[in-house]
């Protein structure tokens, strides 16, 4: 089978399992639902059942779509950026630095929203991006700027924050029920202006990131080639480096701290597809879409209640990385 | 001793100090036990007289975030309890049979066991509460925040309870539930049984010459107990007894071996969920806590509470002060018959 009907049925089963995800989404619940009760409902509206197909599995399903392509977009990028495929948003301390700052803020009572966040979102996404501006700038300190550098830093900083992270779970024991769904990830707050308020902001990158993707391929050949090859090596990496902060900034904000979803998307991809970095973008955001959306439905019919969906991506995850690795050798 | 703490001690057996036989929670006998209660048989009927202008005019009517909240003409059908102790609460104002939801913790009393499952205190599953399409949700202290917002965005009746400080808040707490619910009448007879249960605590305190020292060890790692902030704290002293930890302004900590040891406690109570854990904590306290020389160890008076019923700010912390009453101060009930 050639690459490019590889690529296309990549495609096509991803797009088939996404549309298939929505809708067993939209159609499962712990409220028995049929899809002629769906059929039915669109014909005649009921308040309750509007709330249930569209204010809550819906806006949960999008949600959900969006974080997990926003969260592999990071990770495809962060890999390409360090040339390392074990990087994914933790590695440069976004996600600790992101639950830091939810923790500080649930326990100190920071529940006020603004800007279409909640309070420890709000608290998050500053904290999260604080901390890469932080690591690039002290990686930047000694002459000139190393990927060595700043991935050492990154995990340091990362170390840290999660110590600090203890440090206030175990002061405020009495907040900690409700920081487990921080650390481990949960759409189940999940509503329709959490989407609109990332949806902007993953296009934006999404777009910037396909545009950028010639220079990402070139700075895979090393950065002194790709600068000889006539790219602009520091502003593409700032603007990579800028990328992946805001996306893996933006769903924690939103979902807690999702793991493996950034650092085994990609890898499942540039698999199945090459290594080819505009088609692995644009496929890391789908595949990782839909992998979430799975991953949600899981996380919320298992169980009576609901189940942090980290629990399930790694559950899932990890076996899946582990086969990559030894299906390499 | 007594093991068996799922009945609560207090259950026909009240403190000798006057007042008619104990409130028993739950269901209607208990209001019928306190229906004589004189002073209160006016009140509700003005109270009512007053709500049905309340309805129709201005909202006056609060929930503890401040947010104000449109009164109910009458008792909802549905109403969904996010916490155990409303679900407590509600059973003992006799709306059992208008809960239509209650989380995994509730158990108490036990018919709140039948009862459609949401979920836990942060985890619910919102759809489950959306699908009983509930008249009123009531949620407590322990419910986050940003989960009861969004239930609130549904559309959905919240109406969002706070904790307070010692065993005085539960009476505002059921007020403000019997208001919603519109059980006033009932939430006053509730109260008045409550209140003279306390009432009788007090005048057999009066009574009462030493104040043991107190150490409360919930079961589980290590020696967790209760501080100042905790509300356990105002039931100690209430019973008549003194927390060795009361000095220290939190709710739950880890105390310290070497501290425990210097305070002497004369008396542990250790919280369990069963007799078997209350076996297996007391063994370890006996035997691998090294703590040997305290005065309670010694003398064995290491007593069981129920830590359901202990734990949650509900009517039946009364039963919890009645039982340590009884174990702190036996000399009291011993002397007189």
């Amino acid at each position: 089978m050639s690459r490019k009907t590889g690529r296309r049925l990549f495609w096509v089963v991803c797009l088939a399992a996404c549309l298939a995800g929505f809708l067993l989404s939209v159609l499962t619940g712990p409220v028995k639902t049929t899809p002629g009760d769906l059929l039915r409902f669109i014909q005649s509206h009921d308040r309750v059942q509007a709330a249930i197909f569209i204010d809550l599995r819906l806006s949960r399903a999008v949600l959900a779509f969006l974080v997990g392509a926003a969260l592999a977009l990071s990770g495809a990028i962060l890999q390409g950026y360090f040339r390392n495929p074990m990087a994914d948003p933790f590695v440069v301390g976004v996600s600790s630095g992101a639950s830091l700052g939810a923790v500080i803020a649930t326990s100190l009572g920071f529940e006020a929203a603004a800007f279409g966040f909640s309070g420890p979102g709000l608290l998050a996404f500053i904290s999260g991006l604080g901390i890469v501006s932080l690591v690039y700038v002290l990686s930047l300190r000694r002459g000139g700027f190393k990927v060595e550098t700043i991935l050492l830093t990154g995990i340091a900083a990362g170390a840290l924050a999660s110590a600090l992270t203890s440090f206030f779970l175990f002061m405020r024991s009495d907040s900690y029920d409700q920081a487990v769904f921080w650390l481990l990830g949960s759409f189940q707050l999940a509503e329709w202006r959490q989407a609109a308020t990332i949806a902007p902001w993953f296009v934006l990158c999404f777009v910037a990131a396909i545009w950028l993707a010639r220079d990402m391929d070139l700075l895979a050949l090393g950065d002194e080639t790709a600068q000889a090859l006539g790219c602009s090596v520091r502003r593409v990496r700032k603007a990579f480096l800028v990328m992946s902060a805001l996306l893996a900034a933006l769903s924690v904000a939103v979902s807690g701290v999702i793991g493996f979803v950034g650092l085994v998307v990609p890898h499942w991809v540039r698999i199945l597809i090459g290594p080819g970095h505009r088609a692995l973008f644009a496929s890391s955001a789908l595949a990782g879409g839909t992998f979430l959306l799975y991953c949600d439905l899981l996380a919320r019919n298992i169980l009576a209640g609901e189940l942090p969906i980290g629990v399930i991506t790694a559950a899932v995850g990890a076996p899946f990385f582990l086969y990559l690795l030894h299906k390499k050798r | 001793m007594d093991v068996a703490l799922t009945t609560p001690v207090a259950e026909g057996d009240p403190p000798k100090a006057g007042g008619p036989p104990g409130l028993v929670l739950g269901g209607a006998g208990g209001l019928r036990a306190i229906s004589f209660a004189k002073p209160n048989r006016g009140l509700p009927r003005n109270r009512e007289k007053d709500q049905i202008i309340r309805a129709s005019g201005p909202q006056d009517l609060k929930d503890d975030l401040g947010r104000p909240f449109p009164l109910p003409e009458r008792t909802q059908e549905r109403i969904v309890s996010m916490a155990p102790n409303v679900t407590e609460i509600l059973f003992a104002l006799g709306l059992g049979d208008h809960v239509a939801g209650v989380t995994r913790f509730c158990d108490y009393p036990p018919e709140a066991r039948s009862i459609r499952r949401i979920g836990g205190l942060v985890d619910p599953n919102i759809e489950v509460i959306q699908s009983l399409d509930p008249g009123l949700v009531i949620a407590f202290r322990g419910n986050p925040l940003r989960l009861v917002d969004r239930i609130r965005k549904l559309g959905l009746p919240v109406f969002v309870l706070d904790i307070g400080e010692g065993l005085e808040a539960l009476f505002p707490l059921i007020a403000k539930i019997g208001r919603v619910t519109r059980s006033e009448e009932r939430a006053d007879a509730l109260a008045a049984g409550l209140r003279r249960r306390l009432e009788a605590v007090d005048a057999a305190m009066s009574g009462a010459g030493t104040r043991p020292k107190v150490f409360v060890l919930l079961y589980g790692q290590g020696l967790w107990t209760c501080g100042g902030e905790s509300y356990v704290d105002d039931i100690i002293g209430r019973a008549g007894g003194t927390n060795v930890a009361s000095a220290l302004p939190k709710k739950w900590i880890l105390y310290k071996r070497e501290q425990i040891l210097k305070d002497d406690p004369d008396v542990i109570f250790i919280l369990a969920r069963s007799g078997k854990d209350f076996a297996t904590g007391r063994d370890w306290l006996l035997r691998k806590a090294r703590v040997e020389s305290v005065a309670a160890v010694r003398s064995g008076k290491v007593y069981e509470l129920d830590e359901n019923a202990a734990s949650r700010f509900g009517p039946r912390l009364v039963d919890v002060l009645d039982r340590m009453v009884r174990l702190l101060h036996p000399e009291l009930f011993g002397e007189r018959p």
